[in-house]
């Protein structure tokens, strides 16, 4: 289970929180605390396996145990959020077995689309190929973050060496704890440079925006034949009405009541509700009490 | 295991609100709010200083809380301060473009306090992304600025140290933003990035590890509050900044044109103080120092401090030490 969902979820609690003791799901920081424990307890392993007298095999095994344990804390960092969620499975089996992850020419999705219904099928197929592009460009993402957490760990155990035997205090775990995240910062920024990296993060992200556009344009497809506004629609309305402010305010100024110059006041509809400016939190307009003008000393 | 103490301080520090600084509204323009603060020293002989902030988050991180607060500081020194917060753009904002923000609000409310001041110029004070819309509005209207603070400011957008803007770089921005908005949302969840492992656990253990101390909690719980809220990107200008800065660098080559008009950085000659967090991660050093040899000024301070993106504005150092150095420059010009 990755730390940072449980900590999304714990967040998530902390609307609700409950009082420590109380009965029901444990308080908000509690995953963070638990983080902590299971640190220590890996580090404390880790001591013990290294420990004079320890044999080259036995340590190696705690090298390897205790890197592996670190590694597991993050493992899923760049596993979407969603990507536990019920459905999103099931979505990513269709789009494979649709074709969108198959062979050319097999499958549904790779082929022509034809009929009454084939601007509505290559929207479908379009979609496909978005999402199969995601989790290719995601798996790729946690590639790297495995890596990284890999180099991350393996300078963290070589940092600490052959750690003395003296007693884990709890501050010393917290300073073992810094020098980890230390170790592993510096391994994720040499990787989050890279080409490789970029590459990965910018295909995720233009496919989740094709993703984005061919189903918005199906909800489209659904407003239309309700009768309800579409985005597009709104979109026009909006475009027309900058287009009317900007001419307005392009006019030359021709009367006493237009303002040649200078910037506009607040109108009257765009003032804060009587009720917030009594309160003192949103005034509208001061009056102006004048300072004094100030000059240049 | 976490302390009752350290529950109830967290507890009680959940509805803690930032802001301390006595202000009103002066002028407003559709979600933009003009304020001025009150002054609470005896007045400096300068004209007036207005803070642009950036549009990636709310500017009540310049005046968190007493001891946390650029403002609380620049009035102590006493400067007449003005901040334009941005507000939350909706869905209605998505067509809102750059010149948008900087000829006609930024420049709007420049115009307000002029005219009621009865000035020619004031000073600007521009932070991160609102340093580059100030560099603008100032290649653009030099008239109205008589001296130029930049604070924390992308310059040059392409720099070894600039993790974001390699990461954009690729990016299909046109698509990514389509016609919308960017959530606030994505945006942080991309700052996280940059930084995963101290952003998202060890600060948090941090918090659990130390002392149930009210004002450390609430300091953390009000910079939490001013992390995560963050308001929503019109589209257009989210597409403009990002095509034209991160990805062409159009201000650092001197190619920028914002509503037809050319942003040309060289022929200014006004005074800049360029302060620079030598251990910011979002906007490096490189970047910001960058300025230097784009301006025509001859008057060019450089002030670098060793501090991070928002430390330079809510650490106890930037306390002590930037508002006096904004307030001597200022008053030195």
């Amino acid at each position: 289970m990755d730390d940072l969902w449980r900590q999304w979820q714990a967040f998530a609690q902390l609307a609700t929180p409950r009082a420590p003791g109380a009965a029901g799901a444990p308080a908000g920081f509690a995953t963070f605390e638990d983080a902590a424990e299971r640190f220590a307890a890996a580090t404390r392993s880790f001591r013990d396996g290294m420990a004079a007298g320890a044999s080259a095999a036995s340590a190696a095994a705690a090298a390897e145990t205790f890197s592996n344990f670190l590694r597991d804390q993050y493992a899923d960092f760049f596993k979407m959020p969603w990507a536990s969620a019920p459905g999103w499975a099931q979505a990513q089996g269709w789009s494979q077995a649709h074709g969108a992850g198959a062979g050319p020419g097999t499958a549904a999705f790779e082929l022509p689309a034809l009929g009454l219904t084939r601007e509505h099928q290559e929207r479908m197929q379009r979609a496909a190929h978005a999402l199969r592009d995601m989790d290719e460009a995601q798996r790729r993402l946690q590639r790297l973050w495995s890596d990284t957490l890999r180099e991350a760990a393996s300078a963290y155990v070589s940092r600490l060496g052959s750690p003395a035997g003296a007693p884990l205090t709890p501050e010393a775990t917290y300073k073992l704890y810094d020098t980890w995240i230390d170790c592993a910062e510096e391994a994720y920024a040499r990787t989050a440079h890279s080409e490789a990296f970029c590459d990965a993060l910018a295909d995720y992200v233009n496919a989740g925006s094709r993703l984005r556009r061919e189903s918005s344009a199906g909800a489209e497809v659904w407003a239309k034949l309700l009768d309800l506004p579409t985005r597009h629609e709104v979109n026009t309305l909006a475009e027309r009405l900058r287009v009317l402010e900007e001419q307005v305010r392009a006019r030359p100024a021709t009367g006493a009541g237009e303002h040649a110059a200078g910037p506009e006041r607040t109108p009257i509809s765009e003032r804060a509700p009587v009720s917030e400016r009594a309160a003192g939190r949103e005034r509208g307009p001061r009056p102006r009490a004048r300072r004094p003008p100030k000059g240049k000393p | 295991m976490m302390s009752p103490n350290l529950w109830s301080a967290l507890a009680a520090a959940r509805h803690c609100v930032a802001g301390c600084s006595a202000k009103e509204e002066v002028w407003r323009k559709g979600k933009l709010r003009l304020y001025r603060y009150r002054s609470i020293a005896k007045p400096a002989a300068t004209p007036p200083l207005l803070i642009v902030y950036a549009l990636v988050n709310r500017p009540y991180m310049m005046d968190l809380q007493e001891d946390r607060s650029l403002i609380r500081g620049l009035l102590t020194q006493g400067l007449d301060v003005y901040l334009i917060d941005w507000g939350y753009p909706d869905g209605a904002d998505r067509f809102t473009t750059l010149s948008d923000y900087i000829e006609d609000q930024l420049g709007g409310a420049v115009q307000t306090i002029l005219q009621d001041q009865g000035l020619d110029a004031l000073n600007l004070l521009g932070v991160c992304q609102g340093g580059v819309f100030s560099l603008c509005y100032a290649a653009l209207h030099p008239e109205h600025v008589r001296n130029l603070v930049t604070m924390v400011t992308p310059v040059d957008f392409h720099t070894r140290a600039d993790l974001l803007s390699k990461w954009v770089r690729k990016i299909d921005v046109e698509a990514w933003v389509a016609n919308g908005n960017v959530s606030g949302d994505t945006l942080n969840q991309l700052f996280l990035s940059l930084m995963p492992f101290r952003l998202t656990q060890q600060k948090y253990l941090e918090l659990l590890r130390g002392e149930a101390d009210a004002p450390r909690i609430e300091n953390f719980m009000r910079v939490e509050q001013w992390i995560f809220d963050s308001p929503d990107q019109a589209g257009a200008a989210f597409r403009e900044f990002v095509v034209w800065m991160y990805q062409e660098n159009r201000l650092a080559r001197n190619c920028l044109k914002l509503a037809g008009r050319a942003v040309d950085l060289a022929p200014l000659k006004l005074p800049i103080l360029n302060l620079i967090g030598k251990r910011d991660h979002l906007v490096p050093p490189a970047s910001s120092a960058a300025l230097q040899r784009l301006v025509g000024s001859r008057d060019f301070t450089t002030l670098e401090l060793d501090l991070g993106h928002i430390g330079m504005y809510v650490s106890a150092r930037a306390q002590r030490e930037v508002p006096p150095a904004i307030a001597a420059w200022l008053a030195a010009r």
